[in-house]
């Protein structure tokens, strides 16, 4: 059995190759550096360059491949190019639907998000709730364009599951895409001292083990075609930076930033961004988000792939404790 | 007075944003959509996130039976709707000679002959005696000439003309006529990828639905004529309003120079 894991490097495809090594499988990491800091150095991982944007490297890097996990996405808030979204994550999944297909890959279990559907009203969303709000968030849109990418190769009769992870936090490098990391390592350095509006807002908190576990569930258990929410708990900013306090010992009084002046900031950053090409810390599609909650039901991965929600403030505390040894 | 809406085209894109923005407000919902669109999916969320009633009716608004037949059942349960919204609408993007016959014949019905015949119906079963609301759907294509736009710009030019005279016809009528005349919207992304591309003025023009939606409905609440969405679109208007024939024409065609055919 060998399995194609793409994006390797990244918050869940690192820890993903690491979880299948470990059980004696062999994974091979598509990487565009092999020599990446976070690619993860274990005998039953072969490291193999290539980028899914490369089609000839692709049709080689599938070749004698059974079952691939496509982790690999531009994640990131703001890019210099608009475009890079939409060739990494909808002609990127397609290119390597097609090379799997054509490769003979038994299944391919696609890492979607939690932000096809981005914002909820009053319950948490399930797999057939209509999304309710447009396209402002460029992620978001191109990784809904992938999905139907996706559901076209399993009409066709390609072996897809798709499975929407909700915003994972947990053992993992500190990224620019990993936003709770950022804002565990910011707090424990006494830096991140903010909580946004009245701290009200409720997302959902997926910890990056129980994700992992649910992508290798839906690789076993899933229904091609179908796609699986892998959430957590659904917490509020408060409720987080409270959490958070308790776990860590380490108390910092916060301060509550009013939705209208992230929204100015917001602006300001934008036309930065925009003028001078430095990467913005925050955008105005983002700070409208603010004022909504996102909360999901993981109730049909739970049900039919045997799904578990770590306890968030278990999982926070190992975040925490890792974060520790790590970034200092 | 609770209020009960229809709206068609609602399963997708500005229609949906419409849906949970009457919502939102406690209005009542009947929902007009093509079967296989989602409608079911979206009505079901819609009783479960809001208190109000939601009516669904899968149709094919080119289908000549379908304007009576909605009415009809309405008519049957004894509902009566107070605000209607012609949202449906099929748009595209291509030089004319690239489109086959079929597909005009079915823009056309569904973009001009629905909503004049489902205002016709709407206007029939009011009571006279509670304030009425119409809301159609144009464009601000409808205002400028839009290469590739040929046929979809033309039939909401006739949406502009059709309202306006409504307006001026039923002006001591207790009903609300607007026009709503949006610039880009970023719906449903599989239909723009003309949007990805889009930079600078262009860019800024393309608004988000549930904006729209709520500009519009609020400009309906409130009895307003035309509600042009977005301030950059207002400022285009305005402008278009200023600039000689020759100067606009001279900035479409170098907007739309890699566009237009050499």
């Amino acid at each position: 059995m060998k399995i194609l894991v793409t994006g390797a490097t990244g918050f869940i495809g690192r820890s993903l190759s690491l979880s299948l090594a470990q059980s004696g499988l062999k994974v091979v990491a598509l990487c565009r550096n092999t020599d990446h800091p976070y690619l993860i150095d274990h005998p039953n991982i072969t490291p193999i360059k290539g980028d899914i944007l490369d089609v000839p490297g692709l049709k080689n890097a599938v070749i004698g491949i059974d079952q691939v996990y496509h982790t690999a996405a531009l994640a990131k808030m703001w890019c210099r190019n608009k475009d890079d979204y939409y060739n990494i994550n909808v002609i990127g999944t397609r290119n390597l639907l097609n090379a799997a297909g054509e490769a003979g890959v038994k299944r391919i279990v696609y890492t979607s998000t939690c932000g096809v559907w981005g914002p909820t009203i009053k319950h948490p969303m399930h797999e057939d709730d209509p999304r309710i709000d447009g396209f402002a968030i460029d992620y978001e849109r191109t990784k809904y364009l992938a999905e139907i990418e996706a559901r076209k190769f399993a009409e066709q009769g390609l072996d897809v599951v798709t499975v929407n992870p909700s915003r994972v936090y947990g053992e993992g490098p500190v990224t620019d895409s990993n936003t709770v990391g950022k804002m565990v390592s910011g707090y424990l350095k006494g830096r991140w001292r903010i909580i946004p509006g009245k701290g009200e807002q409720v997302a959902n908190y997926a910890y990056l083990d129980d994700v992992v576990k649910g992508h290798i569930a839906a690789m076993e258990l899933g229904v091609s075609g179908q796609r699986y929410i892998l959430g957590g708990e659904d917490v509020s900013f408060n409720t987080f930076f409270n959490t958070l306090q308790y776990v860590s010992g380490m108390e910092y009084g916060m301060v509550k930033i009013p939705q209208k002046l992230i929204e100015a900031y917001s602006r300001a950053e934008w036309l930065k961004a925009t003028i001078t090409g430095i990467p913005p810390v925050f955008l105005p599609e983002f700070a409208e988000r603010l004022k909504r909650d996102q909360k999901y039901s993981s109730q049909k991965a739970i049900s039919q792939l045997n799904y578990h929600i770590t306890p968030f403030e278990e999982g926070l505390a190992r975040t925490i404790n890792y974060i520790k040894k790590t970034c200092n | 007075m609770q209020l009960t809406a229809i709206v068609t085209g609602a399963s997708e894109g500005l229609g949906k944003s419409f849906a949970l923005e009457l919502a939102s407000r406690n209005i009542d919902l009947i929902l007009v959509s093509l079967p296989l669109s989602g409608l079911p999916q979206l009505a079901n969320y819609i009783r479960q996130n809001y208190q109000v009633r939601v009516m669904e009716f899968e149709l094919d608004l080119t289908d000549a039976s379908s304007y009576t037949l909605l009415f009809d059942q309405l008519n049957e349960k004894k509902v009566v709707a107070h605000i209607l919204i012609n949202n449906a609408g099929l748009g595209n993007w291509d030089w004319f000679e690239d489109r086959s016959i079929g597909f005009y014949k079915k823009q056309i019905e569904l973009n001009v002959i629905t909503p004049v015949l489902l205002t016709r119906l709407f206007l029939a079963q009011l009571d006279s005696s509670k304030t009425a609301y119409l809301l159609n759907v144009g464009s601000l294509g409808g205002r400028f000439l839009v290469p590739r736009k040929q046929v979809y710009g033309a039939t909401k030019s006739f949406i502009s003309y059709f309202t306006r005279c409504l307006q001026l016809e039923l002006g001591s009528a207790n009903i609300r006529i607007s026009l709503l005349s949006p610039g880009g919207i970023n719906t449903k992304p599989e239909l723009l990828v003309l949007n990805h591309s889009l930079k600078g003025v262009a860019r800024a023009t393309i608004t988000e639905p549930h904006r729209v939606a709520q500009e519009a409905i609020t400009g309906l609440l409130a009895g307003k004529r035309e509600i042009i969405p977005g301030r950059i679109n207002r400022l285009l208007v305005v402008l278009n309003g200023l600039l000689p024939g020759f100067v606009k024409d001279m900035i479409i065609k170098n907007r739309l120079k890699p566009m237009l055919k050499v």
